[in-house]
């Protein structure tokens, strides 16, 4: 299932906006409920079975830990004061336990579907070794779609409700509703309860304004995808399944293609995902913001999969780094080694079990786990290395906030980050590192490679048309200019004109039709 | 407040911690960078700053900062 399936952006969604406005204000809610719900059943079958345990196990576990945090004010009150941090302790031993059983029941059913497997193999392959007489049974089975993300979504939700940040929601089908919405199910992005919850349960009418405003995201969605991802695929695919063949600037080529191709089709879903948003009135959290202008590998992660991100900053780094035991290291180790070095043992091990985390959570295999620790590798070596290269910089009298070291920066950056998403788009470890290689063992170029792919001059023109267009766009949008914002304050005409030309470049350079092959929902097997 | 500005200054100079209201958002403070304010803050100041509180909106500025330790203070 695609977002980018004409029936479902040019068919469902009005269909459903339709529906919704029909109902009136008091019933929205449940009518867009009832839809996600339809929707995820549509896609999943009786896999939605999962969806509803993780919806119940969250909201019951949100009023059990609101309830005993309602208690622990009330038995407060006539409480000794010397008796009072002791009530206080058992109280949160008791929501910790809520808390861990909540965590273990959703992670077990994101273990049996997607990590099972993996590990079952490895541990076989480790039993063989040792000659343990015992094998675990591979089960083959397919999970429901977005389980990563509804699933870090759902936990995101007690968690919050755990720390303090909010409080449960007594209204199961709000929750329903904010875990289910149907356009975040497949890719996310992951919002957080006082994100969306209260927007999406007010049943907002769809007026004639959101819904060409929604629709004005979307064809920008469908433009980054029709215009560019598909036609990128064409490369990516040829370059991938047969490297051997190509030289290596080519191949080269093929390894950056897949970074731009995956930013376009994963970003232009996202559009299509806020642009849905929009028409119903909820804003949902921007998940890209200019990627590649990032100054290193970590600001890179700033910038791209936000919402992923901020989960893993939220709810693994900062607990993890500012543990009793972390904090106490953070504090030797300041004494003796200074500030900027003091807290990075800490950070480090938090970073660490971040980029496991990240890593697995794309998917179950040796190469994603490369693939965190590769990203894991590069932002401590940057943090390592920072206060050298500050001094370095400032003994030559390079101005490192000038243009053209900006530019070194992103261009750097952007580098890194292609051969860390070779490792994730390669099929094994061993393909990767020969991909790898390849790009220097045959570091020679043909330019009639290029054509060998099934792409055309016209293609490429094309192609580099939108890329252009999406820098330009991106520049903008880096100096903090709402193009949106800019258009909507624009005349009746003009707002149209740029819609129809939206519209009639999409129908005109986009990749469809023989000769193409879309790219698949890269992040919704995630 | 004072004191609050010297740890800062300390910790990343040449930022104008008067003015500037964009610390995090405009990442003058980086992840490892808030590890050090905060170890420095809860032995400067005798607090303890949950991770719940480790959000954008509580360390934008040198004020926002101050209001936070403030707030935790009372609460102790």
């Amino acid at each position: 299932m695609s977002f980018f399936n004409p029936v479902f952006a040019f068919v469902f969604v009005p269909l459903v906006v339709i529906i919704y406005n029909l109902f009136p204000k008091k019933l929205r809610a449940y009518v867009l409920l009832a839809i996600s719900l339809l929707f995820f059943a549509f896609v999943s079958k009786w896999l939605i079975l999962y969806l509803i345990l993780s919806i119940v196990s969250v909201y019951l576990s949100g009023i059990g830990m609101q309830k005993l945090e309602e208690k622990k004010k009330e038995v407060l009150k006539t409480a000794e004061k010397e008796e009072k941090k002791a009530i206080k302790e058992s109280y949160k031993k008791k929501r910790k336990f809520v808390l861990v059983l909540c965590i273990i029941f959703n992670v077990t059913f994101l273990f049996m579907f997607k990590y099972f497997n993996f590990f079952a193999v490895n541990l076989n392959l480790l039993m063989d070794y040792f000659k343990v007489g015992h094998q675990i049974t591979i089960v083959k089975h397919i999970g429901p779609i977005g389980i990563s993300f509804y699933t870090l979504e759902a936990l995101s939700y007690v968690l919050d409700i755990y720390y303090g940040k909010i409080e449960a929601d007594k209204n199961i089908l709000r929750v329903a509703l904010y875990l289910a919405f149907f356009p975040q199910l497949l890719e996310g992005p992951f919002a957080r309860y006082s994100d969306t919850a209260e927007a999406l349960y007010a049943g907002k009418k769809v007026t004639f304004e959101s819904f060409t405003f929604g629709y004005q995201r979307i064809l920008y969605g469908f433009a980054k995808k029709l215009i560019i991802a598909d036609r990128l695929n064409i490369i990516v695919k040829s370059v991938f399944e047969d490297f051997n063949i190509y030289n290596g600037l080519t191949v080269f080529i093929g390894i950056a293609s897949y970074t731009i191709m995956l930013y376009m089709e994963f970003s232009g879903t996202i559009d299509i995902v806020i642009g849905i948003g929009e028409m119903f009135g909820v804003k949902i959290p921007e998940n890209f913001k200019q990627p590649f202008f990032a100054k290193n590998v970590s600001d890179f992660w700033t910038r791209w999969h936000i919402s992923l991100g901020l989960w893993f900053k939220d709810y693994i780094f900062y607990p993890v780094s500012l543990s009793k035991s972390m904090k106490s290291l953070t504090s030797k180790a300041k004494k003796k080694l200074g500030n900027h070095y003091g807290p990075l043992l800490s950070g480090s091990v938090a970073l660490l079990c971040v980029w496991l985390l990240n890593g697995l959570w794309h998917g179950a295999g040796w190469h994603y786990i490369f693939f965190g620790l590769y990203h894991f590798f590069m932002i401590l070596m940057g943090n390592i290395f920072e206060p050298s290269v500050a001094k370095t910089c400032e003994k030559l009298k390079i101005d490192r906030r000038k243009k053209g070291y900006r530019i070194f920066q992103a261009v750097k950056t952007t580098i890194l980050v292609f051969i860390g998403e070779l490792f994730f788009r390669a099929p094994s470890l061993t393909v990767a590192f020969a991909m790898f290689g390849r790009m220097f063992n045959a570091a020679s170029f043909r330019t009639g490679e290029l054509l060998t792919f099934g792409m055309d001059i016209r293609d490429y023109v094309v192609l580099m048309i939108g890329l252009i267009g999406m820098f330009v766009m991106s520049i903008v949008r880096e100096k903090g200019v709402d193009v949106r914002e800019n258009i909507s304050k624009k005349n009746i005409w003009t707002r149209w004109a740029i819609y129809y030309g939206l519209i009639l470049l999409i129908l005109i350079f986009g990749a469809y039709g023989q000769g193409y092959v879309p790219v698949d929902p890269i992040y919704a097997d995630f | 407040m004072e004191e609050l500005i010297e740890i800062l200054e300390e910790l990343q100079p040449d930022v104008d911690y008067e003015t500037v209201d964009d610390l995090v958002d405009g990442r003058y403070l980086d992840s490892l960078t808030i590890l050090s304010l905060i170890s420095e803050i809860e032995d400067a100041f005798d607090v303890e700053i949950p991770t719940v509180e480790i959000i954008p909106a509580n360390f934008n500025s040198a004020a926002k900062i101050w209001e936070l330790i403030e707030r935790l203070q009372e609460e102790d």
